[in-house]
């Protein structure tokens, strides 16, 4: 009889944040409705613990569980990414929900319990785990993106996404279960050690890489697998589009990285090569849709697919330098884009009215705070120097051009140069024309300044001082390639 | 308390982050404790620091803590560091003992304002910056401070945004300060190509390295010469010399005690700043510091003269402003920085004081500002006028006050200079005259005579409250007594302060005491002057006036220069922004290949936006399709 | 040999009731199809001695989720689904690319038919008494005893957003 040993530390934060989603759900009926946004302080109670529970986790460090859950600073690194992403997503929505008449209880549990999802993707060493992880997340963000129950955009973004994701989930699935059959284990180490070995049938193992990596680069939506993107960002609510823009994404990278680090380094050749056409496919067409777009959320949209190549760059690259590259542009991409998306909530209104460009003009002469903000994370995520965007794809091309591969970073180069037309675009807007809105009823509250904050410092502190966090960011590969 | 040199720029930081997050929601009294307590701790670190300073054997000097590396790429590395000695000393003493009194003074100047929390926010991020400015021990992290304090500088000047004229004048300034910047960092580039760093020692040490880097001659434009130039140019943006100064006058858009602050006392300044803590660099380059005094004194004659017709109470000053900063080059370029930097010690508080009256006197009218509709307010603010008077004895150079013993360093270092010292001197002298004459032009016209305004147009007059009157108390003290720690040698002191920055301790000589006579006797001319102009013959300047119709109207028109600025630069700008940039870039290319890259996706009829017809079959074919792809990629 | 039998048999049935799935204009019909090919996946189950999943298969999909369609089959009216169309004009490339993609597995299949090493099952078989269902719980409660957990997370998610999503529509709304 096996009986594994029971390590609550190891797994700790994702303890934390199940027990406070299911206490928000228990103290709903105890909280009087005046008071409903006590439930978004209580999920923020619920991150915060979950940070302070890393320090016991990153004393935990090894395989456990059977060896099914693996903590080091790979994993460690991106519990602190999804906390994060979701405490700045939770203060981004609290006004939100207020203003819109959404009920905070569940919408609050399921982003917990969609953050516990994205741990069990990342610490886990285990391709069963990884599905149960990944389909924790994917429900729960089905349901957030169609929050917003009576508007029929919110309703079709939720359908889409639910039944693309399923899809896509089948595609791992099968390739799970073909793995399973060729090495008898879904362990990563094992199927590391039996490739090597060489018994395994070399055809059928690849059939079951690709078709693991197709549900993989569905949720990080590359392209061609990318489609379903635009549909679903613009329908969700605008929080709930910041958070799947950065959170699933991180989430999808972490574990694809993993998995393929960790069991396939055998096949290195054939999937750091199809990233390498990915890389450029998604930089190209996110950049060059994202250029006639006037709706600022579905262009924050294929922003997001352009950045997802970006990363997918440092995938091809595939060494030390390009896993701590796709670690430094998760965390600086998502600092940045949570930011901008947190002033796009503030100034949208119900319905999601003002979201279009045009709405956005001679902001600076109304709310010059607000305006300031927003360039500052247009001119990140465009790759301005001595932002966050700049340090992350400053490592990315780096990487890329240590691993040799020059035109891809050529092409990065280019496309983002083109990108810059389209966040400039934002600032001349808000800079430049006449205002024709009052912006006289945008309310910056608490929360949301509290966001602000965060976001700001964020993406400074990576643009100026990087040096810190890249020592992580590092390390983390260097775990992830042992 | 050396050690704890990194908290003074992090405690008014500190104070940013809190009132620019909590600040709406907190009463205005917490708003304004937070802001001026914070400063507040800044200073007496500092003073701790500093006195802990002194007391360290000379070997112990200068103070460097490195905290952590802050860029490392190849060669280059730049520690984020502060460096403590006589001279950050001295700067951080000045800035947080002025800033704390800005910032009482502020706490009853802006009660009314409905961004009350958003200024104080913004001033304690200004005095962040500054801190770090002056406490950088590398170049690089020294423009940071540099960009920070440009930044608060161009958000306080546009603090009412919604005035045109504001958000005008914090643009003006933001677009000029960047052709400075521009300099600065090509300079720094330049720096670390010539000496391997940025660091402050590392590159002082090596240009005292004569078989390396030999005294350029006078003329020759080396590398050093060219560092010190470009660097130069940064000076000259932020320290509004010729001809970058014209931000500064518009500057006066912002609130005037951050025009006392930013705009007077400290930002400006940092120009002169930079300029003495390179003078290892500059004592290089001759052909530079030729340039830096030529610069310097002209620029303080031109906007002196400026100075003698404005009419609105805050431009008076800024030009007096710009004019007393082209002094302190007039120092630094006849090498006598020491003498510079005593007299930024000095302006600092004889400026503030003079701003900060003048904010009270606009709060006590009503926002007010034309001082040909005042008048006879020494009546009804007695304390504004006493210490109003003071400042403007300092800045006029009456013996006694802390004006005249800085100002008479400065000229007696001009006159001893070699190269061209006499009509240094000269133009200096006249300067003084001039700032003679508008200083108690402008308090005549505001405190004595006949009220010029009617009860219609002002309400009641009113005295200022305590939290504005006693920092103008205080600073009115420290503007007699800062020019004594620098008695020259001919009143037979020691010139401490010039001995104390590294300056040498001059001989005594009667030249010097006959120099000092002359500048007196120009002092109380500019004031006699002044005096039968608007009191005992008011109707002369009007006759001046039309006489020497042309020469008034120039110097009304501030010598046309925004106006040539508009036509020869500005407008042409605009207009290749207009034609080239807009349609013909954007228009005319940018749309072009957007629309052709459109135009190509539909023709193609399969590309792109045939990917996104809204159709869950069409996205799922798109993703059978990419998976087939990928299977036959992976099975080759 | 009785195995391979069994498995061509309800194999055979499996392929072809799923294509009727699809293929009926009536959607009772498809149901009841449906039902065929998850029972005699049950079955495959059953003739390799998975009768733990071959019970779980029935009692969840047949039982429980086949239930379900039929539930909302009646709810909705049964005689217009007739009148839909079945294919959308998609369905040449769909088909074409599923084509490509099955020959693709037939590929990797026929490719490795004489080489295919298959992995011993990491579970033993026993036979007997306590079968195989003792084994799965052993499993679940020892070697997967954190994914066993980490699944009340994924029920839990799920019910949740069922009752998100269903529930009536309040005022606020």
């Amino acid at each position: 009889m096996n009986i594994p040993v029971v390590n609550l530390g190891a797994i700790l934060p994702a303890i934390m944040l199940s027990l406070f989603g299911i206490a928000i759900m228990v103290a709903e009926p105890f909280v009087s409705d005046a008071k409903k946004s006590w439930l978004g302080w209580l999920a923020i109670a619920g991150t915060i613990a979950a940070m302070l529970a890393l320090a016991p986790m990153s004393r935990q460090a090894g395989q456990w569980y059977t060896n099914l859950w693996i903590v080091d600073s790979y994993s460690i690194f991106f519990h602190f990414l999804f906390i994060l992403i979701a405490a700045i997503t939770i203060l981004t929505s609290m006004n939100f929900l207020q203003r819109e008449g959404i009920h905070h209880t569940e919408y609050y549990a399921l982003l917990l319990f969609a953050t516990v999802g994205m741990m069990m993707m990342a610490g886990s060493n285990e391709l069963i785990m990884v599905f149960l992880g990944l389909e924790i997340l994917s429900i729960a963000t089905y349901v957030l993106a169609g929050f917003r129950r009576t508007d029929l955009k919110s309703n079709e973004s939720a359908m889409k996404y639910f039944l693309l994701g399923s899809f896509s989930s089948a595609f791992f699935l099968y390739g799970v279960a073909l793995i399973f059959g060729a090495t008898g284990s879904t362990n990563l180490i094992v199927i590391a050690d039996s490739l090597r070995s060489g018994d395994p049938q070399t055809s059928l193992v690849s059939l079951a890489a690709a078709l693991m990596l197709i549900g993989l680069c569905f949720k990080v939506a590359v392209a061609p697998f990318h489609v379903w993107a635009p549909d679903v960002y613009e329908g969700a609510p605008t929080p709930v589009t910041g958070f799947m823009s950065v959170g699933p994404k991180a989430a999808g990278f972490a574990v694809l990285l993993r998995i393929f680090m960790t069991a396939f380094p055998t096949l290195e050749d054939r999937w750091t090569s199809v990233f390498w056409i990915v890389a450029a496919l998604t930089m190209l067409i996110g950049n060059v849709i994202a250029l006639v777009q006037p709706n600022i959320k579905r262009m924050l949209a294929y922003s997001s697919i352009a950045h997802a190549g970006y990363i997918a760059v440092a995938v091809a690259a595939g060494s030390e330098h390009g896993v701590s590259a796709v670690l430094f542009y998760t965390l600086a991409y998502s600092v940045t884009n949570l930011g901008a998306f947190a002033v796009v909530t503030m100034l949208s209104r119900s319905e999601d009215k003002l979201v279009n460009l045009n709405d956005y003009a001679g902001l600076a002469s109304k709310r010059p705070g607000l305006a300031a903000v927003l360039s500052l994370f247009m001119l990140s995520l465009a790759g301005v120097p001595g932002t966050a965007g700049f340090a992350g794809k400053f490592f990315i091309f780096k990487a890329a051009v240590q691993s040799g591969l020059i035109w891809l970073a050529v092409i990065g180069v280019i496309t983002t140069v083109v990108s810059f037309y389209y966040y400039l675009y934002v600032i001349v807007q808000m800079y430049m024309r006449d205002p024709n809105e009052e912006f006289a009823d945008v309310r910056t509250t608490g929360p949301l300044k509290l966001a602000l904050a965060i976001t700001i410092a964020g993406t400074l502190y990576l643009g100026i001082l990087p040096t810190r966090f890249l020592d992580w960011t590092v390390s983390a590969a260097v775990n992830a390639l042992r | 308390m050396v050690r704890l040199l990194w908290l003074i720029p992090i405690l008014p930081l500190l104070g940013a982050v809190i009132n620019g997050v909590f600040g709406k929601r907190l009463p205005k009294q917490a708003v304004a404790g937070i802001a001026a307590g914070s400063v507040a701790g800044s200073f007496l670190i500092s003073l701790a620091a500093f006195v802990q300073m002194l007391q360290l054997p000379e070997a112990e000097l200068p103070v460097v803590q490195n905290y952590f590396t802050w860029i490392q790429a190849g060669r280059f590395q730049a520690e984020f560091g502060f460096l403590l000695d006589h001279l950050s000393g001295l700067m951080i003493l000045i800035v947080t003992g002025v800033g704390l009194l800005i910032h009482i003074y502020s706490a009853g100047y802006m009660t009314h304002e409905p961004g009350f929390y958003r200024y104080f926010a913004y001033l304690n991020l200004f005095m962040f910056s500054m801190l770090t400015l002056v406490l950088a021990n590398n170049y690089l992290l020294m423009f940071v401070g540099w960009e920070g304090v440009g930044l608060c500088s161009y958000l306080l000047i546009g603090f009412w945004f919604f005035k045109k004229s504001a958000a005008d004048a914090g643009k003006k300034a933001f677009i000029v300060n960047r052709i400075g910047d521009f300099g600065f960092i090509i300079a720094t580039i330049l720096i670390f190509w010539t000496f391997d760093s940025v660091n402050f020692q590392a590159v002082f040490s090596r240009i005292e390295d004569a078989t390396l880097f030999p005294v350029e001659t006078l003329g020759t434009v080396g590398v050093v010469t060219t560092i010190c130039l470009l660097l130069f140019i940064g000076a000259a943006g932020k320290s509004a010399q010729i001809p970058l100064y014209v931000w500064l006058p518009d500057a006066m858009e912002g609130p005037t005690p951050v025009s006392a602050l930013i705009h007077a006392a400290t930002m400006v300044t940092a120009g002169v700043y930079m300029v003495a803590r390179s003078a290892a660099l500059f004592d290089h380059a001759p052909g530079a510091l030729l340039v830096v005094a030529v610069i310097g004194t002209f620029t303080a004659l031109f906007a002196a003269s400026i100075g003698l017709v404005q009419t609105d109470i805050k431009r008076v000053l800024a030009y007096s402003t710009v004019s007393q900063l082209g002094y302190m080059f007039m120092a630094c370029g006849v090498g006598a920085y020491a003498a510079g930097v005593f007299h930024l010690m000095t302006h600092a508080f004889f400026k503030a004081l003079l701003f900060l009256g003048a904010g009270s006197v606009i709060h006590g009218m009503g926002g007010l500002q034309d001082i040909r509709k005042m008048g006879g307010l020494r009546h009804h603010m007695p304390w504004t006028f006493r210490t109003f008077l003071i400042g403007a004895l300092a800045i006029s150079g009456i013996p006694g006050l802390a004006g005249f013993f800085s100002k008479d360093a400065i000229l007696w270092a001009a006159w001893n200079s070699e190269n061209y010292g006499k009509l240094l001197w000269t133009a200096g002298i006249i300067t003084a005259g001039f700032t003679s004459f508008y200083t108690f032009r402008l308090v005549i016209l505001t405190f004595f005579g006949k009220p010029q305004y009617t009860e219609h147009d002002v309400h009641h007059v009113h005295e200022s409250p305590a939290s504005m009157l006693v920092p103008l108390a205080i600073l009115a003290i420290f503007s007699i007594i800062a020019g004594y720690v620098g008695i020259p040698a001919a009143l037979g002191g020691h010139n401490n302060i010039e001995v104390f920055l590294g300056g040498e301790e001059a001989a005594e000589s009667s030249a010097e005491l006959i120099l000092m006579l002359v500048s007196v006797a120009v002092a109380f001319g500019g004031m006699g002057t002044a005096y039968l102009f608007y009191v005992a013959r008011p109707d002369l300047p009007a006759r001046l006036a039309s006489s020497a119709h042309a020469m008034y109207a120039i110097l009304v028109n501030k010598y046309y220069v925004d106006e040539v600025y508009n036509v020869a630069v500005v407008k042409p700008i605009l207009r290749w922004s207009r034609e080239f940039l807009w349609k013909f870039v954007d228009e005319g290319i940018i749309d072009g290949t957007v629309n052709a890259t459109g135009q190509v996706v539909r023709a193609a009829g399969s590309g792109f936006r045939h990917m996104q017809t809204g159709y869950v079959r069409t996205y799922a074919g798109w993703i059978l399709f990419g998976g087939v792809l990928f299977v036959v990629w992976f099975l080759r | 040999m009785l195995e391979l039998a069994l498995f061509y048999i309800f194999g055979t049935i499996a392929v072809v009731s799923a294509i009727l799935v699809i293929t009926q204009h009536n959607v009772v019909h498809s149901a009841i199809f449906l039902a065929g090919t998850l029972l005699s996946v049950a079955g495959i189950f059953l003739a390799l001695n998975a009768e733990f999943l071959a019970g779980v298969q029935v009692i969840v999909y047949v039982g429980g989720i086949l239930v379900l369609f039929v539930f909302v089959i009646m709810l909705i009216a049964v005689e217009r689904s007739t009148f839909e169309r079945q294919f959308n004009r998609q369905w040449k490339i769909a088909l074409i690319t599923s084509a490509i993609l099955i020959g693709e597995l037939v590929y990797v299949v026929y490719q490795g038919r004489d080489t295919f090493v298959l992995a011993e099952p990491a579970v033993p078989l026993v036979q007997g008494a306590a079968g195989n269902s003792q084994q799965v719980g052993m499993g679940l409660y020892t070697t997967y005893l954190l994914p066993f957990e980490i699944a009340s997370i994924l029920l839990l998610v799920a019910i949740v957003g069922a009752v998100v999503l269903a529930k009536k529509k309040t005022q606020t709304e």
